[in-house]
């Protein structure tokens, strides 16, 4: 039974529709090739609070352009935790499925005052231990997740479906093939790369992904209320609003029928906390006798109950948090003098890197080569997902510097096209073993060929060999210059030998350790 | 083979030869080899083309025409890596003009596609001209039946098996393994797979591949040549203004033509020695009826 004309909700469901195609229209403008430099892919995370503190502790510095976050933080204290119910894309997404799940069913859920605080402990956890040099915000940032799981798994998994379903027209024989023809080539045409998007990580991020998703069976938008750190900053922050949820107690029937709707499964009429409340509007509109309103109040007031985490669970998770922080900093793995990764072309020091990075993914969605792929432990346990180079899969394209204009933290610097085709990645090196010019002693040159630097990083010089069938012959044999070597990775990637290539990138007299000594 | 057999093949090859026309020894120097030098690409192709005969003896009314031009590097026109934009407009605009329904440019790129079309200024030239521009789709593959001596088979995209004529412009310049890349080795842009695989005996491969798929007309670009570092270039000072395009119905002297400019002896590069050992044409340029012109 439905009074009145939903007119806040409505509003509420059209921004945060506006909202999110603004993000993945942003993210799939990154990934599209044809873009040469796209400068607004990264604006999302400049309005995310979360990370202007954690890079901080983290790194000591403030990156200007995250200045811009503290506007949200200001309207917060006006409007409450409207960000997560009105603009943040990860919200409408669980948003969505909360609804999607719960269809036609009006059941009343219990609030778990408990479980609401695990965010609260997440986001102290985060934040001490990027102050002990350990920064995990980008594993449970919204916007790192998002943009994470969206670039490596949910577009290529899109991708790969519309692919495989219309395959059969890129054959010309047989009805099949024949109907299916004009649907496959438009979206070969409109929205198919030419060559697939492939991810080491993506089985790994894709089930977190889904496991956050399904998490909406069991409680209403899950993520947002029991996990997000951003949503637990907010919830600091809208304890002192302005705005409030006002109840007529003369009024209302305490009928239950506004925490039906409920974003964190509440019962606004008994126990309304600000700092939860997510400015939806549900409760307000579903109000069958018009029992609530909101209402402006200098000073803030107006919270029925309070989330109070208790001493002992913020000493203990500061505790727990210098501890964890400190575990892979003497790991070795990642500190360690000698590692076999290489990192994008514009990276800081290694140490520097991990404090910066926020494991979003931007440039793995901006890379057109599908060079830079996500880690999984190769570069230490606090590594995860942070990128890496894969030149079994990609390589890093000459004439290109998407991934270091799009990088929100600056863990990729942003590099001029001159400046990044002549920044060292890393270095090849032959492997004799399996190179087919010295271990079968014939010809062969492809990675001579594919060689982007103008005067050659790879070269030939004649020398006798004794081939596969015993004869000394005169092969002209390949040889690395390291000094004119980038590290671009494409002759690895050419390489066509087929158990393991001739020639490797390495992360030896990689620039970026290499500017500190 | 036994002498009845011998005798009985040699009588049908022989009879089935005269009756279809088909010389049953490759007559070099037969189709003319055109060489226009001018200050104008586009100028000098549609003058090379004129030269041997005009588009409208090699283009029917209403053929569907695939155009496989070198758009192999993510480089600029002056780094001379890829096929001259200018030329191929000429050879679309010819196209059309002798009656082609349909004229598709394509091309398997050693680079990412969406980058090289872009940046060799390809892609805009040929969406001017009103040509469809394609990308190799890997869904497109078949297996084509090159019976060479070396090359028995290898996926072929089966969009250059599909088309009427098949026109072939490459860019003339320096390729460190197989020497020099033309017009055979320009071929290797309608293959997918492993390529890197067929860099073994490369000369002999690439002579089966010219050799097991028809072309047309080729066309070579040598406005602009590599002089070294090829086939990818992207220093300037190897960059050489030639400002030649060599014509052909003949792809094989069209290659050995195109050689000499370069200034090499046809005894270094394997492909044409392998090239003339299967009887693809002349290699020596006296036996080859060339057409010189200057604008």
């Amino acid at each position: 039974m439905r009074t009145k004309y939903p007119k806040k909700k409505l509003a509420r469901i059209i921004i945060q529709g506006l909202f999110l195609i603004v993000f993945f229209w942003l993210l799939i403008r990154t990934g599209a090739a044809a873009t040469e430099t796209f400068k607004y892919s990264d604006y999302f995370f400049y309005f995310d609070p979360l990370l202007l503190i954690v890079n901080l502790f983290s790194t000591h510095t403030v990156i200007t352009i995250f200045f811009l976050s503290l506007i949200p933080v200001a309207l917060t204290l006006v409007f409450g935790r409207f960000f997560c119910g009105w603009i943040c894309p990860m919200g409408t997404i669980h948003h969505f499925f909360s609804w999607l799940f719960r269809r036609g069913k009006k059941k009343v859920e219990q609030v778990d005052h408990k479980l609401l605080k695990l965010k609260y402990v997440i986001l102290t956890l985060i934040l001490v231990m990027a102050l002990f040099g350990t920064n995990i915000g980008g594993w449970f940032d919204p916007f790192s997740i998002l943009t994470r799981s969206t670039s490596i798994v949910v577009s290529p998994s899109a991708n790969y479906v519309i692919e495989e379903t219309l395959k059969e027209g890129a054959n010309e024989s047989g009805i099949i093939s024949k109907g299916l023809k004009p649907a496959y080539e438009f979206s070969k045409k409109n929205i198919l790369p030419n060559k697939p998007r492939k991810y080491l990580q993506s089985v790994f991020i894709g089930i977190v992904f889904f496991l956050l998703i399904a998490a909406n069976f069991y409680k209403r938008r899950f993520f947002c209320n029991y996990l997000c750190p951003l949503g637990a900053l907010y919830g600091l922050f809208s304890r002192f609003s302005l705005l409030n949820l006002d109840v007529d107690k003369g009024t209302c029937k305490k009928c239950n029928v506004c925490s039906a709707d409920c974003t964190y499964n509440g019962s606004p009429y008994q126990d309304y906390m600000k700092s939860e409340c997510m400015v939806c509007y549900n409760c307000e509109d579903s109000c069958p006798p018009d029992s609530i309103s909101t209402k402006f109040s200098f000073p803030a007031k107006g919270s029925i109950n309070k989330i109070d985490l208790g001493r002992r669970r913020i000493t203990g998770s500061i505790i727990s948090g210098i501890f964890f922080a400190s575990l892979p900093r003497f790991s070795g793995t990642s500190k360690s003098r000698i590692h076999n990764f290489e990192r994008p072309p514009g990276s800081v020091k290694e140490i520097d890197f991990l404090d910066r990075c926020i494991r979003c993914g931007e440039c793995m969605q901006a890379c057109p080569t599908n060079f830079i792929q996500p880690a999984l432990f190769e570069t230490g346990i606090d590594g995860l997902w942070t990128p890496v180079l894969e030149p079994s899969i990609g390589y890093c394209e000459f004439e290109c510097n998407r991934c270091t204009q799009v990088c929100p933290t600056n863990a990729i610097e942003t590099l001029a096209l001159e400046d990044k085709k002549k920044f060292k990645m890393g270095t090849a090196v032959v492997v004799k073993d399996k190179c087919y010019t010295y271990a079968d002693g014939y010809n062969c040159a492809v990675c001579e060929e594919h060689c982007p630097v103008p005067d050659k990083a790879i070269r030939f010089r004649e020398v006798d060999v004794w081939n596969f069938e015993g004869k000394l012959v005169k092969v002209k044999q390949i040889y690395v210059v390291p000094d004119l070597c980038t590290g671009c990775g494409i002759c690895e990637n050419v390489c066509p030998r087929s158990d393991s290539p001739g020639i490797i990138n390495s992360a030896e007299e990689e620039q970026r350790e290499f500017e500190y000594y | 083979m036994k002498r009845r057999e011998f005798i009985k093949t040699s009588t049908v090859t022989a009879t089935t030869a005269c009756i279809s026309g088909i010389p049953l020894f490759p007559e070099g120097g037969v189709d003319p080899v055109s060489k226009v030098t001018g200050e104008s690409p586009y100028e000098i192709t549609k003058k090379g083309v004129e030269l041997i005969g005009g588009m409208k003896k090699f283009i029917s009314k209403q053929d569907i025409v695939m155009i496989k031009p070198n758009i192999g590097w993510n480089r600029k026109v002056e780094h001379a890596a890829n096929t001259n934009p200018e030329v191929l407009r000429a050879v679309i605009e010819m196209a059309f003009d002798a009656g082609a329904k349909k004229v598709i440019v394509m091309d398997n790129s050693c680079h990412k596609s969406e980058d090289t079309y872009r940046r060799s200024g390809i892609k805009d030239a040929v969406v001017k001209s009103g040509a469809e521009i394609r990308f190799s789709d890997e869904n497109r593959l078949v297996v084509h039946q090159f019976n060479g001596e070396k090359l028995k088979r290898w996926p072929v995209f089966r969009d250059h098996l599909e088309v009427d004529k098949f026109i072939n412009v490459p860019i003339l310049k320096h390729h460190s393994s197989a020497g020099l890349t033309i017009g055979m080795k320009n071929l290797y842009g309608i293959i997918g797979g492993r390529r890197g695989k067929l860099h073994r005996n490369m000369g002999e491969n690439i002579a089966d591949l010219a050799n097991g798929f028809k072309t047309d007309l080729t066309i070579v670009d040598a406005f602009r040549i590599l002089k070294k570092n090829g086939p990818v270039g992207g220093r300037l000072s190897d960059v050489e203004l030639k400002k030649t395009v060599i014509c052909s119905k003949n792809i094989f002297e069209a290659d050995v033509v195109a050689v000499d400019l370069f200034g090499k002896s046809v005894d270094e590069i394997d492909f044409i020695g392998a090239g003339f050992r299967r009887g693809m044409g002349q290699k020596d340029l006296k036996n080859i009826n060339i057409v010189t012109f200057k604008i």
